[in-house]
């Protein structure tokens, strides 16, 4: 239902052209291409989504040497196909359809409650839907196809508190045939944390950085991140996310992270998901999804003026410069006097109108087996 | 520079020259799942062995003491010395002693033993690594499986051992109490797998280890009071009679060597072959005369007598192991199955 047929901008591949044909819409790229790579100059850029939209893809997302790490197009890490789950308070998740394409950093925001860790633990078998059905690289979660290639970080980050680091490092050893002790030495050893220490007597924030070295040392192709930062200081918090994209970018490792942290999401993240209420709301690349909005200045008082054909998803007059956050309907001329909203404001339009109509990019909708050998056929022919 | 995602050169964990520091201390060399295992709860195994070895110690001792006393004092035509009980009080004490394994292996290593890891949220962590639910929960329930076992069934070949001097000897030493019959042979290494189940499907099923230890503690006791009314059904209960009459010079029926009498004291045993309760006639039993003519109406000619012979003790003790074994099968059954689907 979430899903359903509300596109991007008309048929596929509308919107890059629409974007690509507006006046100043057609600068966002620029300003894409400053913030976004900050932390991760080598990260590989994310391959083309869908064959038949190359314009997606000129915001500077192939900047990467493309290296071939890359996965082979449309292949995806995460597929969910009307995925629900019902506790007894009711529903954490309903008929929630999206696909992950591989390779990306996607980052997974919503309120509280808002069914982000209930996702996250259906994609790693903590949880089991009770509707519809969710699959990692194609595999049923919990299979022995899919366990080895995901690793989890859960929001508690539990650990054994009587071993010590090195025994932690030493279980992810024992019970990961694929383990890298260099990548988890080093980021262990990054932040100082003695091995002979026992987990017991380590602050909050080097426990999280042995979890986190717990889950890269895997050396997962699929990296779920619940809420991983949180109680970190800012420093260390960089440097772990520096860690996350390079170590992402260089073994072409999909992420996927939650946070609430909507500013630094940005540095990492090349992806969306939004949830709010249970559904989906936003799914699709940054660029596309931040293409797609725009801040619209909206001068004086009185009656909020209509903006057809575009979509008011918040109309914000008191805090700032009054205007409002529209899903585009149209290519904008020069004179509207409109601007690109960074993805911060975007998620928090999002965050503060959990009944705006969803959006789901072409990217990041599910289609059935057909449509991915159709894409791969085209993409040979093309 | 690349790095491809499934290096060999990084990805050689046994090929580690160093040790990891935490690896010094002194145990078994394992890997894998037996690892983790080990490493977890190794404090409870070798607790659980040093309490073994020390039980062990002291029994032997015990018997020593018991031998030397018997070398002393030959026997003499069955009977016992009289200061020889406070040797058979030591090792009934004993035996009741180790009555109580079962209860501790429930609570102290069954009910802790999943309950703590989704306490903590660890389940989580394990699971989310490359082993398999399955894999993790067999090897968590097979090791300590395997230490109760092994201490229980030398615990109880020691208390044997203990007892075999004396078992032939001593008319006070019921061989159907739980002191001796619950903690020999076969049966406490199947009530002790039993209790330790209970207590694990308690704790995966409950999730907090505290309210796991109490509400197994509960249910072990349960079993304890069930089990001590049922055990001696185990058995084939063997009766003696004799045809003598009942006079006060007549003789008693006389049991075997090692033989416990069952059911309710002595019978009289018509011609018939029926058996009627001593009680009969006991209202008349103040004249001799009409107590006589009372028993003879009934058509008694003897006394007959219910017991269990002691060789029937391993048959039993196999029967109700077998039992216990087949429940606690099905329990760890019933663990793998929803542990699988469920756990978390």
């Amino acid at each position: 239902m979430i899903t359903a047929d509300i596109t991007l901008v008309g048929s596929p591949g509308g919107a890059g052209d629409r974007v690509g044909a507006g006046g100043r819409v057609g600068d966002f790229p620029a300003e894409v291409d400053r913030t976004q790579p900050a932390l991760s100059p080598t990260r590989t850029g994310p391959t083309l989504p869908h064959a038949q939209e190359p314009h997606m893809d000129q915001a500077g997302t192939h900047r990467g040497s493309g290296t071939g790490f890359a996965p082979p197009v449309g292949e995806s890490a995460i597929e969910a196909h009307g995925l629900g789950k019902q506790y007894r308070r009711g529903w954490a998740l309903r008929d929630v359809s999206f696909r992950l394409p591989a390779g990306r950093v996607c980052g997974l925001v919503g309120p509280n409650g808002a069914g982000k860790s209930t996702l996250m633990g259906l994609a790693t078998n903590m949880i089991r839907p009770t509707t519809g059905g969710l699959r990692v690289f194609g595999a049923v979660p919990g299979s022995t196809e899919s366990v080895p290639r995901t690793a989890f970080l859960t929001q508690e980050k539990p650990l054994f508190r009587r071993f010590t680091v090195a025994e932690t490092l030493r279980l992810g050893r024992e019970l990961n045939p694929q383990w890298d002790q260099e990548v988890a030495e080093g980021i262990v050893d990054a932040g100082r944390v003695p091995l002979k220490a026992k987990i017991g007597t380590l602050s909050g924030g080097q426990r999280t950085r042995v979890a986190f070295a717990l889950a890269f040392g895997k050396r997962p192709d699929l990296l779920i991140l619940d809420e991983p930062m949180s109680d970190l200081d800012p420093l260390v918090r960089r440097e772990l996310m520096a860690t996350l994209t390079a170590e992402a970018a260089q073994h072409g490792t999909t992420v996927l992270v939650s946070s609430h942290m909507l500013a630094e999401l940005e540095f990492i993240c090349d992806y969306l998901l939004v949830i709010a209420n249970g559904g989906l709301r936003l799914a699709g690349e940054v660029n596309e999804l931040r293409a797609a909005h725009a801040l619209l200045d909206i001068p004086g008082g009185g009656p909020f003026p209509a903006v057809a054909p575009h979509t008011v998803i918040e109309a914000h007059r008191a805090e700032g410069r009054p205007g409002a956050l529209v899903r585009l309907g149209a290519p904008i001329t020069s004179g509207e006097g409109a601007t690109p909203p960074t993805l911060e404001e975007l998620l928090l339009a999002y965050l503060r109108s959990p009944d705006a109509p969803s959006l789901i990019a072409p990217s990041a909708r599910v289609g059935d087996i057909h449509d991915i050998t159709r894409d791969r056929q085209k993409a040979v022919t093309a | 520079m690349t790095t491809l995602t499934h290096d060999p050169a990084h990805t050689a964990p046994a090929g580690r020259p160093q040790n990891a520091p935490g690896s010094r201390q002194a145990g078994p060399r394992l890997g894998g799942t037996a690892w983790l295992v080990w490493r977890q709860h190794r404090a409870a195994f070798w607790t659980l062995i040093a309490l073994t070895v020390l039980c062990v110690v002291v029994m032997v001792f015990l018997r020593g003491q018991v031998v030397d006393y018997l070398d002393a004092r030959p026997q003499k035509s069955g009977g016992l010395p009289p200061d020889f009980e406070q040797y058979t009080s030591r090792l009934s004490s004993f035996g009741g002693y180790l009555g109580f394994v079962p209860l501790l292996t429930g609570v102290l290593l069954g009910a802790p033993l999943i309950a703590g890891d989704l306490e903590s949220g660890t389940a989580k962590l394990v699971t989310s690594q490359s082993v398999s639910r399955l894999r993790w929960l067999t090897m968590k329930l097979a090791m300590p499986a395997a230490l109760i076992a092994l201490s229980t069934a030398v615990l109880a070949a020691v208390f044997d051992w203990w007892w075999s001097p004396v078992k032939g000897r001593a008319d006070t030493l019921e061989w159907t109490s739980g002191a001796f019959f619950d903690v020999t042979w076969v049966m406490p290494v199947a009530y002790a797998l039993l209790t330790f189940a209970v207590g694990a499907a308690v704790g995966m099923l409950l999730r907090r280890t505290l309210v796991s230890m109490v509400v197994t503690l509960g249910v072990v006791v349960a079993i304890e009071v069930v089990w001590d009314r049922f055990r001696l059904s185990l058995g084939h209960i063997m009766s003696v009679g004799t045809d003598k009459g009942v006079g006060p010079g007549a003789a008693r029926p006389e049991l075997p060597a090692g033989a416990v009498q069952q059911g309710q004291g002595t019978y009289f045993l018509t011609s018939s072959g029926a058996r009627l309760d001593w009680t009969a006639c006991l209202d008349k039993v103040d004249n001799d005369r009409a107590h006589t003519a009372c028993l003879e109406s009934k058509h008694v000619i003897g006394w007959s007598m219910d017991y269990l012979p002691i060789s029937q003790m391993h048959t039993m003790q196999w029967l109700g192991a077998g039992i216990m074994l087949a429940v606690a099968a099905a329990i760890v059954t019933f663990i793998i199955v929803w542990g699988r689907k469920r756990l978390l």
